[in-house]
């Protein structure tokens, strides 16, 4: 590929996530959804280019990860300057049992997103391809997207000093 | 739906529950573009005429398919429900069939129930070669909505059939779930072939809350349950128990050792066989920092010999099946574009190991499943694909 072409071609993805993510920091109706696939990770990256952001992967099927809920209800607001990308990763459920988990474990105002790829080892591998699908599972990214990753719960005390460093 | 208007829906981001959730109801501003087609969680088993029975999902149903030239062919799928329930049916929560003692073809399932991660174990059989089946029962006698969930099913060496399940009953009431690490394994118990069942057993507290559990019939009539437990204060490593259909569990043990300490549903259960001698052969997936992957090792006593990594950096969902001295393990690995399906073969008790390519594909998939046949191994493969899939492992 050219440096023209790959220049367009990135401007088209940068393009294509900002109207994606055009709700990001404002009150998004409740329960609204983004599909997220293979490609998501790319253009959220681009988007958030310099900034630091948080993806959190969880289930409804997943009690840690609905546990969690509340701390991200908390540090969104305690830090509103970071995003928080919330994916729900159920292809085998509809949205109807997802947006019921998030009234009522109430995250918050976060960014919400969905798999919108039944196959979900192509999505997973796009983010990380040592992760075999156990969750709650969180990528913590930097404002140069060097990335934390973590396995299970929140760790409060880490997540806090994560947040307070990169703001 | 034909192919063309699938993928055109897919395109303009249709929304809409999967079929088998489909109850005709109104969408929340929740819902969104989801994949259509059936659920691809499904499993098989051979009967004692060597035909292959496999309970799937053929647009909202669930169904069962019958095989006489080892899936070649699929005889055309009788529903199991009149009526389609919500069911889960993706990754370890998958639909179970199970082969009665006089050819009774016996399905469970987990019905998920209004709150999060709640259900209840279902039940349906035919005795009637496939042709009908019962209205599902519940398996379990507490009514409770909680977690009943991650069904699974054997029939023992005297002919009853044993249910587990993964089950929230034991939380103390009003606590949080920090009172009580994980989920307890019950089971329940059918002497007359799935007409009645008696229980709910209790076989151990503090099991992981979301992966399968391996269950292995032994020659006395009891069975071994090898499960994810949580183990103080949060070490996700397994359990071995002996089940009695008598309603005791008796010799649990710890029987894996990777240390795995995290709050975390893995969504990965492990797998057991036993050879010719008694040895326990198991297969599991570990997350512990620095040792991540899939394993394979022989259950002792206090330790696990011979424990070896399966595949490479993305294997997942290992199954494995014995017969005499010689085992099989398949499991699937990613390689950015396709899932591949591998297996490891060994004819000496797991001394030695060689491994194969069995099938690839470029769409989903669900996980794999080692099956046994007139001394032979075969796998059974559901993906989008190709659908039903059977293969013969050299």
């Amino acid at each position: 590929m050219t440096a023209a072409r790959t220049r367009r071609w990135r401007g088209f993805v940068a393009a294509v996530a900002l109207l994606a993510l055009a709700n990001v920091g404002h009150a998004a109706p409740a329960g609204d959804v983004k599909p997220f696939d293979a490609s998501s990770l790319a253009a959220i990256k681009t988007v958030y280019a310099n900034r630091p952001f948080v993806l959190a992967f969880w289930s409804i099927h997943c009690a840690p990860c609905l546990e969690d809920m509340a701390d991200w209800r908390a540090f969104r607001q305690r830090y509103p300057g970071v995003p928080i990308l919330l994916v729900n990763t159920d292809t085998s459920d509809d949205g109807k049992r997802v947006a019921a988990a998030l009234a009522r474990h109430r995250p918050g105002n976060v960014d919400k997103w969905a798999f919108a790829d039944e196959f979900t080892e192509r999505v997973r591998y796009s983010i990380d391809r040592s992760w075999r699908g156990e969750l709650p599972r969180t990528y913590f990214y930097d404002s140069q997207h060097h990335v934390d990753v973590v396995s299970g719960r929140l760790d409060r005390t880490w997540t806090d000093a994560w947040f307070s460093r990169v703001r | 739906m034909n192919r063309v208007a699938t993928i055109a829906l897919l395109a303009l981001g249709a929304c809409g529950p999967l079929f088998a959730h489909d109850d005709g109801g109104h969408h929340g501003a929740g819902a969104m573009a989801r994949p259509r087609g059936p659920i691809l969680g499904a499993t098989a088993a051979f009967d004692a005429n060597g035909v292959l029975w496999a309970v799937h999902f053929d647009g909202p149903h669930l169904v069962v398919s019958r095989s006489n030239d080892l899936g070649r062919h699929w005889a055309a799928p009788t529903r199991v429900l009149a009526q389609p329930e919500p069911m889960d049916g993706g990754g370890d929560a998958k639909p179970n069939i199970a082969i009665g003692p006089a050819g009774e073809i016996f399905v469970t399932f987990t019905k998920p129930l209004s709150k999060p991660y709640t259900g209840e174990i279902r039940f349906a059989r035919s005795t009637d070669g496939g042709h009908t089946f019962s209205p599902p029962r519940r398996v379990h006698a507490d009514r409770q909505e909680i977690t009943h969930r991650f069904d699974a099913m054997t029939v023992t060496r005297d002919g009853r059939l044993l249910v587990a399940w993964i089950d929230k009953r034991d939380l103390p009431a009003g606590g949080k779930a920090a009172d009580y690490a994980g989920a307890a394994v019950y089971y329940a118990v059918s002497d007359d072939r799935g007409a009645t069942f008696r229980g709910d057993y209790k076989v151990a507290d503090h099991s992981c809350e979301c992966c399968r559990i391996a269950l292995l019939p032994r020659e006395d009539g009891s069975v071994l349950g090898f499960w994810r437990h949580v183990f103080t204060p949060n070490v996700r490593d397994h359990a071995l128990a002996t089940i009695g259909t008598d309603g005791q569990t008796t010799g649990f043990r710890r029987a894996t050792f990777d240390d795995w300490r995290v709050d975390v549903c893995p969504h990965h259960g492990p797998s057991i066989a036993a050879d010719s001698r008694g040895t326990l052969h198991a297969a599991w997936f570990s997350g512990a920092p620095g040792k991540t992957g899939v394993y394979y090792g022989r259950l002792e006593p206090g330790r696990v010999a011979g424990q070896r990594r399966i595949g490479g950096e993305t294997a997942e969902h290992a199954d494995l099946a014995i017969i005499g001295d010689r085992i099989a393990i398949v499991w699937k690995e990613f390689d950015g574009k396709r899932s591949t399906l591998r297996a490891l073969r060994s004819d000496d008790r797991g001394a030695t190991f060689v491994e194969s390519e069995l099938a690839v594909t470029d769409a989903a998939s669900d996980q794999p499943r080692v099956l046994t046949r007139d001394g032979r191994f075969y796998v059974f493969w559901n993906t989008r694909s190709q659908p039903l899939r059977v293969m013969a492992v050299q």
